[in-house]
């Protein structure tokens, strides 16, 4: 049977409560929107299959509870993760203001990991408070990439989830690269005459 | 797999009168048991439209499943089969089957046997009537492949359905059951695309050139462009054949000759002008050579380029006749061209017919699993000198005929057109009318008849038909210019509908599949809903259980399989003061599942909840299997209660427990040093209250101690200590002796703490160093353990009337003072409860130096 994916990729959505965490996986995944809130009390994922230069890359995307109590508990999803989405609600100053928070979770409980910062909801011109310029400021500063979304009138959403996969994507390229570096090192010389890399790059 | 899904079917070879056809059954249930089980899906009869082709695209990787792609006339079909021999033997049968038509003679036969097996026709009653059925008779060895998982339309008029969109919509009834899996995703995308294939390809129309001439083994010393280059537009695609290329002994019997390269060259320096050709192949046997080129700009869609040739001629088998063949794809369609020599001789008619079937037969593109053959194709152009002959009239005539241009009259004794009409030969093939002179025989380097003794009838020798969709032809003609041979050249131009893939047309229905696919996946994640995520208790007293009821209702489309499963670090999944039944299980679709919570406080959870180390508060995570996973959160409030409080708190506690604030007990509870008013009590109240009742009323007890007490009283005589009642203390001896055992058994440390405890083991038959030891207890400990020693000595004082032993009250209370440390506990392999056994012993040896040595002095030397 050929392969039915090239990569498969866990990606991890987290974020305060309420800031269309799920909304964004069911655009993404089933290209849906349902007005009504229904908070997440639990994890949950779907699945979705994109092509990215001519490889078939399979996605789990990880969406999860963002109420305070269950951070601990979530916090134990984060392991195995090749990226994480950070959104925040571009109508609520506390949610971009947690961003830091949600930051610094992912980097007690993952290694090296793909960010990408998210700012939904941002269909609504009048009652928009975080301003692109602060988010982007901040963005620069932790070094990530800043997408505007709305999962309700379906903006950027297909971009951002296309723009995280790339990232972790590349970083997986490089790592590869870097190992075959490494093996060219060590193993090369015994294998003997293969073609020598290094005069190519 | 129907549309998106895996469905089993049956398959059946069936053979009559050395004709077969495939049957596919759909069965009732797998493996079928009964012929009644089975129902007759459709019948294909094994014929020049059937097609079998194992999927050659999977790289056997882990050879997971074969993939059988099976076609008959329009209708595609594609079965997953498990690897193995009973597959490859029963798929062999059908590639033999499919051999025996090809090279069975006489017109195609009409399959009338299959006619009672109408599709439709509902349960095969009874198979007789001379044809066999292969492995019929035991479906489990047989040739009957069950377990087949088979990819099909639902009937015959569904069919089109299919082909026009591949909606079909998903049995989620048989999903839901377990029953139908969804196919595997690869096989699905792939009968998918080739469903909606329509939908991104277009057609391009490209125009060929035919050519075939027999140049009588003489050199190309004449320029070609008058046959390769007449018309004003260059064709896409040359294909232009020669026969009898070199008449040599050599050519013959090496295969090797040097006019190869020669007429390559002259084909080359013939081929229009007005466009660049790229060679396709070239292949060659002896005489007979094909060449195959295309326009430049179509070079980069040819793929799978194979030659292949077959001779007929000495021996049936030698090179100086036979057949030539190229094949290859263009975009998405394929080609097969072939050049063939076939047997000379007027009355060789059948002579010649048997070398087209042995071609037809024996070319085969090996490069393909399993092989091609030509009538694999969708588009084949067959050209050659076919040597059939005009016969039963005298050649003057014939002439007479051509000179007046009346060429119908002499068709009318053409072989070739009397067994193509007979279907002997050429079957399926058509041939454009025969407009132009006869090809044979010329007297070289002249356009006249031949002159020699022989005197030969002119017959039209070189010819070119076709099979396939799409083929018209444009033109049919000789060129009597070209004069070297004693044939004249044949062309035909054609324009031939070739399929093209829209790349971007076929990315986005590729796309549209894979969303499809993915929402599909997604509905088919195991789904449920709770129907409380947040479950409160009422206030929970030590001791005493309470119940909420939790349901799970599978909502999604597949059964679930669920578990309440550990957070990172917990040894469990839940706190052990609650206990969940059942904590795993399974639901299908639809139904529910009702989920026992039950908290119950006892001697292990108590401390912790007492001092406010634990909380009654936990977080359930409810994992389905291959889906996702639910909080569920648990809390209730915890009635304070002296069992479970410590010693050093209970006695500075004058009042009923319940009556000091909650905040209060905590602070006692975690204060090292404990700061008070009021001096605190030698030991607490509530022994001294349960000790003083069993003092004045139990005795002279039997079994005092080793009767439990009832649950019910044990929870009155928790509530009369709590609360205070001016009442006598509720509950029988028994009740009161537990309730004794249970305050000392609940505290976070037992009265010897843990820190001596291994100190104590060892110390155990040294009664001195045991005195030692207890004389640097903690203060209120040394008097609860003093306390109680001297009350069990004044108990063992009335083993007339009680029953105990001294031994059996050591090795109880050694227990209690000397409780294990919480981590041996739940240690059960057999050498830890081996070691248990000596602990225990040397546990109750430390407890039985108190018990029968008289403890005055220490009491008076406090």
């Amino acid at each position: 049977m050929a392969r039915e994916y090239d990569h498969l990729f866990k990606l991890l959505i987290i974020g305060d409560s309420g800031v269309g965490k799920s909304s964004l996986l069911l655009r993404f995944a089933d290209n849906t929107f349902s007005g009504s809130y229904i908070t997440t009390i639990g994890v949950d994922f779907k699945i979705r299959t994109i092509e990215i230069e001519g490889e078939k890359v399979k996605l789990q995307i990880w969406d999860t509870a963002g109420q305070e109590r269950f951070r601990t508990i979530t916090s134990t999803y984060y392991r195995g993760t090749h990226g994480v989405i950070v959104v925040y609600d571009v109508t609520s100053g506390d949610s971009f203001a947690n961003v830091k928070r949600w930051l610094h979770e992912i980097e007690q409980n993952c290694d090296v990991v793909n960010r990408i910062l998210v700012g939904n909801k941002n269909d609504a011109p009048d009652r928009k408070v975080v301003l692109t310029e602060d988010a982007q400021r901040f963005a620069d500063q932790m070094g990530i990439q800043l997408f505007e979304t709305s999962a309700k009138d379906n903006i950027n959403v297909e971009e951002m989830f296309m723009a995280i996969t790339r990232q972790v994507l590349r970083t997986k390229k490089e790592r590869k690269e870097r190992q075959a570096i490494q093996n060219n090192d060590t193993v090369n010389l015994r294998k003997g005459p293969k073609q020598n890399k290094r005069k190519c790059c | 797999m129907q549309g998106w899904v895996r469905t089993s079917r049956v398959l059946a070879l069936a053979e009559h009168d050395s004709n077969h056809a495939l049957f596919v059954f759909m069965s009732s249930r797998m493996p079928p048991l009964l012929f009644s089980d089975l129902a007759i899906e459709r019948v294909l009869p094994i014929d020049a439209d059937f097609r079998c082709e194992i999927d050659t695209d999977s790289k056997h990787q882990d050879g997971v499943d074969v993939y059988v792609n099976i076609s008959s006339h329009k209708l595609k079909l594609l079965f997953e089969m498990v690897p193995g021999i009973k597959t490859s033997n029963f798929v062999g049968e059908i590639f033999r089957a499919i051999e025996v038509f090809t090279k069975r003679r006489g017109p195609p036969p009409e399959f009338q046997w299959l006619h009672k097996y109408a599709v439709g026709a509902g349960s095969l009653s009874n198979s007789g009537s001379g044809s066999s059925w292969s492995g019929m008779d035991n479906p489990s060895r047989g040739l009957m492949e069950p377990g087949i998982d088979g990819v099909t339309g639902q009937d015959e008029s569904l069919t089109d359905a299919l082909l026009e969109s591949p909606e079909i919509s998903v049995p989620r009834q048989s999903i839901a059951k377990g029953a139908t899996p969804i196919a595997a995703r690869e096989s699905v995308i792939k009968y998918q695309m080739a469903m909606k294939e329509q939908h991104y390809t277009y057609t391009q129309v490209l125009r060929v050139f035919v050519g075939t001439w027999n140049v009588n083994g003489q050199p190309p010393t004449v320029g070609l462009s008058e046959w390769l280059a007449q018309d004003p537009e260059p064709p896409d695609i040359y294909a232009i054949g020669f026969q009898e290329l070199d008449l040599s002994k050599e050519a013959f019997l090496f295969n090797d000759t040097p006019r190869e390269e020669e007429w390559q060259e002259a084909v080359l320096n013939g081929l229009h002008k007005k466009a660049r050709y790229h060679k396709v192949a070239l292949v060659r046997l002896v005489g007979m050579m094909l060449l195959v080129f295309v326009q430049e700009q179509h070079a980069a869609y040819v793929r799978a380029v194979a030659t292949e040739t077959v001779g007929t001629g000495i021996m049936g088998k030698m090179g100086n006749k036979g057949g030539v063949g190229v094949r290859f794809d263009l975009h998405s369609t394929s080609l097969c061209f072939v050049n063939s020599h076939l047997a000379a001789h007027v009355e060789e008619y059948e002579r010649r017919n048997q070398d087209y079937h042995d071609i037809c037969s024996r070319m085969s593109f090996t490069r393909f699993l399993p092989p091609k053959g030509i009538k694999d194709h969708d588009q084949v152009y067959w050209l050659g000198d076919l040597n059939y002959r005009i016969t039963e009239l005298d050649p003057w005539l014939v002439k007479d005929y051509i000179d007046k241009g009346n060429y119908l009259p002499l068709l009318e004794y053409d072989q070739l057109h009397q067994q193509h009409g007979l279907k002997n030969v050429f079957a399926g093939y058509q041939e454009g009318n025969v407009t132009f002179r006869p090809t044979y025989k010329y007297d070289p380097g002249s356009d006249n008849w031949d002159s020699s003794e022989k005197n030969r009838a002119p017959a039209w020798c070189d010819r070119v038909l076709w099979k396939g969709d799409g083929i018209t032809q444009i033109t049919y003609r000789s060129h009597p210019e070209l004069r070297i041979s004693d044939h004249k050249p044949v062309s035909s131009l054609f324009d031939s509908q070739i399929r093209v893939i829209d790349a971007v047309k076929y990315r986005r229905i590729h796309e549209e599949v894979m969303k499809k696919l993915d929402k599909l996946e997604n509905e088919f994640l195991p789904q449920v809903m709770v129907d409380n995520t947040e479950v409160i208790f009422d206030t929970i007293h030590y001791l005493e259980s309470q119940i909420r009821d939790l349901i799970i209702a599978n909502t999604g489309q597949v059964p679930v399989t669920f578990e309440f499963i550990k957070k990172l670090d917990d040894s469990s999944y839940c706190k052990d003061w609650l206990n969940i039944e059942p904590y795993s299980g399974f639901i299908m679709p639809g139904e529910k599942c009702d989920i026992k919570l039950e908290v119950f406080v006892d001697k292990k959870s108590a401390f912790k909840l007492n001092s406010g180390e634990d909380k009654l508060y936990d977080i359930l995570v409810l994992h389905l299997e291959g889906g996702k996973d639910i909080f569920i959160t648990v809390t209730g409030t915890y009635e304070r209660s002296c069992f479970g409080s410590s010693i050093e708190a209970l006695v500075f506690i004058s009042v009923p427990v319940r009556e000091i604030p909650v905040g209060r007990l905590m602070e006692l509870e975690n204060a090292k040093e404990v700061s008070s008013t009021q001096d605190p009590y030698p030991i607490p109240k509530e022994i001294w209250f349960l000790v003083d009742h069993l003092y004045r009323h139990g005795l002279k007890q039997p079994h005092l101690f080793e009767q439990p007490g009832l649950n019910s009283e044990l929870l009155q005589i928790r509530n009369w200590l709590d609360n205070g009642s001016p009442d006598p203390m509720p509950g029988s001896i028994h009740s009161v002796a537990e309730a004794l055992l249970l305050l000392l058994e609940s505290t976070a440390e037992p009265v010897i703490p843990y820190n001596l405890h291994s100190i104590c083991l060892s110390a155990a038959s040294n009664y001195l160093q045991c005195k030692q030891i207890v004389m640097q207890l903690p203060e209120h400990r040394k008097n609860v353990f003093l306390y109680l020693c001297a009350f069990l000595q004044e108990v063992l004082c009335h083993v007339n009337e009680n029953g105990l032993d001294s031994k059996t009250v050591a090795t109880l209370f050694g227990t209690i003072f000397l409780r294990d440390p919480p981590r041996s506990r739940g240690d059960l392999s057999s050498r830890a409860r081996m070691n248990q056994q000596v602990l225990d012993r040397k546990k109750a040896n430390f407890v039985y130096h108190f018990l029968v040595n008289d403890q005055s002095d220490f009491i008076l030397g406090r």
